[in-house]
């Protein structure tokens, strides 16, 4: 009873200060919002925040760290934004879809979450963009290819990294003109991007004349992949083509020898690229294609390499080749959030949709990756893919591009 | 009057229940037999999709990963067959002896012993092989002891959970020391992938893998040796004496703790020599490449007839020829082995729940 009392009064106490604490607050901010998105707070004292989401753990992770760490030399060049200083949250979605939309729940259920530099994985980002379009988070995707994706975030979707429309297109071109295949197979992992870019290659393909089989899935994650290579090998291909990522691709170049297929072509993507890649799969690796986005030699991607390399041991470039795009959808957003944001009193005020409106309108901004403009329906990529082969354990460029 | 009222209901509900029964099981049977036929009938004789040279690499492959599956699932039966308790961090287990065996290859590497000479070659897998199967005997030991042990008088399903709970500390746990990314297996250059034997099948080049050839010689001969100590010996006579009556072998003077940690050792070190082989045929291993492997076969061992040593080595090479060849066979993308796999675990539990050559189980055992 005693307790119970005690407790009661403390209820009251807390209940009394809070409806007095609440009647005072409109009176302390006499900001209102007229942005028809709603408006992220920053109070004096509190940090912006920007996320960057992909696979931190797990079979991808390379590519999470390679390109969570180009995010956070983003953020230490460009520290605040008017006196308010800018946070990365760095999320893990083990480059799975499922992840990938509970980690777009979490930041949508926060309110300070004003912009994603994310996500890394086109089926993570697919199962994430409906939920940032009903949050009004705008989003700067480094690596994400998938064709469709900006149809599916009309509002909130851009991306630094090119269209797979653009790699299907040119690595049919290459395969057909300069290596002269005729018949490949294409294979997938059965996710959202290795599934579209084989399909818009094996169309593209087709289109030039050349034969397309196969458009076989396998299941990713898995260290054995005979059979299916052996069914791929009774239809006598001249070429695999993989859509996918560098863990499934060296299991599936160490066993094609195996399974029949020794002599066959084996041509990636821009998943497959990496150093991870030749690590796993050693000597079968030797004449295996990839795509590779070049970066254009200047002084600031210098400094960059070598800040990147004083900062985390490793040299850039080891991991994956996409930290220059993880810096780069960074600075955008930043550079959006400067234009953006309002001061009052002693408070930023971030509206959502002026700020997709200052990314999408981004122009001549200089990026590691190039001159970034935004078309504005959210495609940003300057630079465009370049196919690269393994030659004595190193990626070099390939021939005849 | 109650409680009879209540018994009538359930027996009741038994009734029904039965008599549906009796309905369901033909019905099942007679759609999977005609999906079966018009499945096989349009792959085989219709679309003609593979030359004989595709299903010899298909059954090669099947028979390689099933003599793998066979293995793991021997120490799913044994257990089982001592404590009715299935040990799910098997797998687990497995996957550690292959980081074992891993770790001790890339030392030979480092020390320059890997590739001096074919005997150094041939010491080299001789002792990846045995540090495996000492480090899978060890944890095994160390899982029966910390996490069985203690729960042997507790009811059926706690050792069960606690099991699912050791599979999940070791694969966290190995992600922990040996990190998330995959490692690949450096094997010595007279046994790597993708280099065998040739075989000509219908004019086209065939290739069985040394790997293969060693894994499916040593999986045989770990089976004999296993069902020698279990049927010729001392220490297998106890264990069978354990696993028919615990209380009357106590009584006849055997020591049934000792007969069971036994027997998670022998489980162990074939868990152990199951993933050394899996690291030098598959190439690649990582903390959680036990998983699959260990679902797989404990498929297998139920398919075989749980508890029965011979009814684990053919369930496991059926299942592996089947997860291969299944899918070319019904036309069915190779995505959908795994759903085959599982389809037949509940195949054979409807149909043939005391599996292949299973036994009869007694009413305690079931």
């Amino acid at each position: 009873m005693k307790y119970s009392r005690s407790l009661s009064i403390l209820m009251l106490t807390v209940l009394v200060t809070g409806l007095l604490v609440a009647g005072c607050a409109p009176a302390a901010k006499p900001y209102e919002c007229t942005d028809e998105w709603g408006c992220a707070i920053t109070e004096k004292g509190q940090t912006i925040k920007v996320a960057y989401v992909g696979p931190m753990t797990a079979d991808y992770s390379a590519f999470g760290t390679d390109i969570s760490r180009g995010a956070e030399l983003a953020v230490k060049a460009h520290p605040t934004v008017k006196g308010f200083d800018i946070e990365l949250l760095v999320e893990d979605t083990q480059g799975t879809p499922e992840q990938g939309a509970s980690v777009a729940n979490k930041l949508a259920a926060d309110p300070r979450v004003v912009a994603v530099a994310g996500h890394t994985f086109s089926g993570s980002t697919e199962a994430a963009i409906p939920i940032y379009e009903k949050a009004h988070i705008v989003m700067m995707s480094p690596s994400t290819t998938l064709a469709d994706l900006p149809a599916i975030g009309p509002n909130v979707y851009n991306r630094v990294a090119f269209s797979d429309k653009l790699q299907g297109q040119m690595a049919a071109n290459y395969i057909y003109n300069t290596l002269s295949v005729r018949k490949v197979v294409v294979v997938h992992d059965g996710g959202a991007y290795g599934k579209g870019l084989v399909e818009g290659m094996a169309a593209a393909f087709e289109e030039l004349g050349g034969t397309a089989l196969g458009k076989e899935g396998i299941t990713p994650g898995e260290t054995d992949y005979s059979a299916p290579l052996a069914a791929i090998a009774a239809l006598e291909p001249e070429l695999l083509y993989f859509g996918g990522y560098d863990a499934d691709a060296a299991v599936l170049v160490t066993q094609m020898a195996g399974a029949g297929l020794g002599g066959v072509k084996f041509f990636g993507c821009d998943g497959t690229y990496g150093t991870n890649y030749l690590d796993l799969s050693g000597d079968a690796a030797e004449g295996t294609y990839s795509t590779y986005v070049p970066i254009p030699p200047s002084a600031v991607f210098d400094k960059f390499k070598v800040d990147y390399e004083a900062d985390y041991g490793d040299p850039q470039g080891k991991l994956s080749p996409f930290s220059p795009h993880g810096h780069d959808a960074t600075a955008l957003l930043i550079n959006a959030i400067e234009d953006a944001a309002l001061e009052s009193g002693d408070s930023l005020i971030i509206p959502r949709k002026a700020l997709a409106d200052a990314v999408r309108s981004i122009k001549d901004f200089p990026g590691l990756t190039g001159m970034l403009t935004n078309d504005g329906k959210g495609e940003c990529a300057a630079a465009s893919p370049l196919f690269m082969v393994v030659e004595n354990g190193e990626w070099v460029e390939a021939p005849g591009q | 009057m109650a409680d009879a009222a209540m018994a009538d209901a359930v027996q009741l509900r038994h009734k029904r229940f039965f008599n549906l029964g009796r309905l369901v099981r033909p019905t099942i049977g007679v759609l999977v037999i005609a999906f079966l036929m018009w499945r096989l009938l349009t792959v085989l004789f219709i679309q003609q999709a593979y030359g004989a040279d595709t299903w010899v690499r298909f059954a090669v492959s099947g028979i390689i990963l099933g003599s793998v599956y066979a293995v793991i699932a021997l120490g799913y039966t044994l257990v089982y067959g001592i404590l009715f308790m299935i040990n799910f961090a098997h797998g687990d287990v497995m996957m550690l002896g292959a980081f074992a065996g891993y770790f001790t290859l890339e030392a030979f590497n480092g020390a320059g012993i890997l590739n001096r000479s074919l005997a150094s070659s041939i010491l080299s897998i001789t002792v990846a092989f045995t540090v495996g199967m000492l480090v899978a005997t060890f944890v095994a030991i160390a899982l029966e002891r910390i996490a069985y042990r203690p729960l042997r008088t507790a009811p059926r399903l706690v050792p069960l959970i606690s099991a699912i709970g050791a599979s999940l500390f070791l694969e966290n746990m190995a992600q922990l020391v040996f990190g998330a990314a995959r490692h690949t297996y450096t094997n010595p250059e007279v046994a790597k992938r993708n280099i065998g034997w040739t075989l000509m099948v219908s004019g086209k080049e065939v290739l069985i893998t040394y790997t293969g050839v060693l894994t499916f010689v040593l999986s045989i001969l770990l089976m004999i040796g296993l069902y020698i100590l279990v049927q010729r010996t001392k220490m297998g006579k106890a264990m069978r004496a354990v696993a028919e009556d615990k209380e009357i072998a106590a009584l006849m003077g055997i020591d049934v703790d000792r007969v069971i940690a036994n027997t998670f050792a022998i489980s162990g070190a074939l868990a152990g020599a199951a993933g050394v082989m899996w690291g030098l045929h598959m190439g690649i291993v990582y903390h959680f490449v036990g998983f699959l492997p260990g679902i797989k076969a404990f498929t297998a061992a139920v398919l075989g007839g749980i508890g029965n040593v011979p009814g684990a080595m053919l369930g496991g090479l059926v299942l592996g020829v089947i997860e291969a060849m299944g899918p070319a066979a019904l036309g069915l993308p190779f995505q959908l082995k795994d759903v085959l796999a599982f389809s037949i675990l509940v195949l054979a539990l409807i149909f043939r729940p005391t599996g292949l050559l299973g036994e009869v189980l007694t009413e305690k055992k079931a």
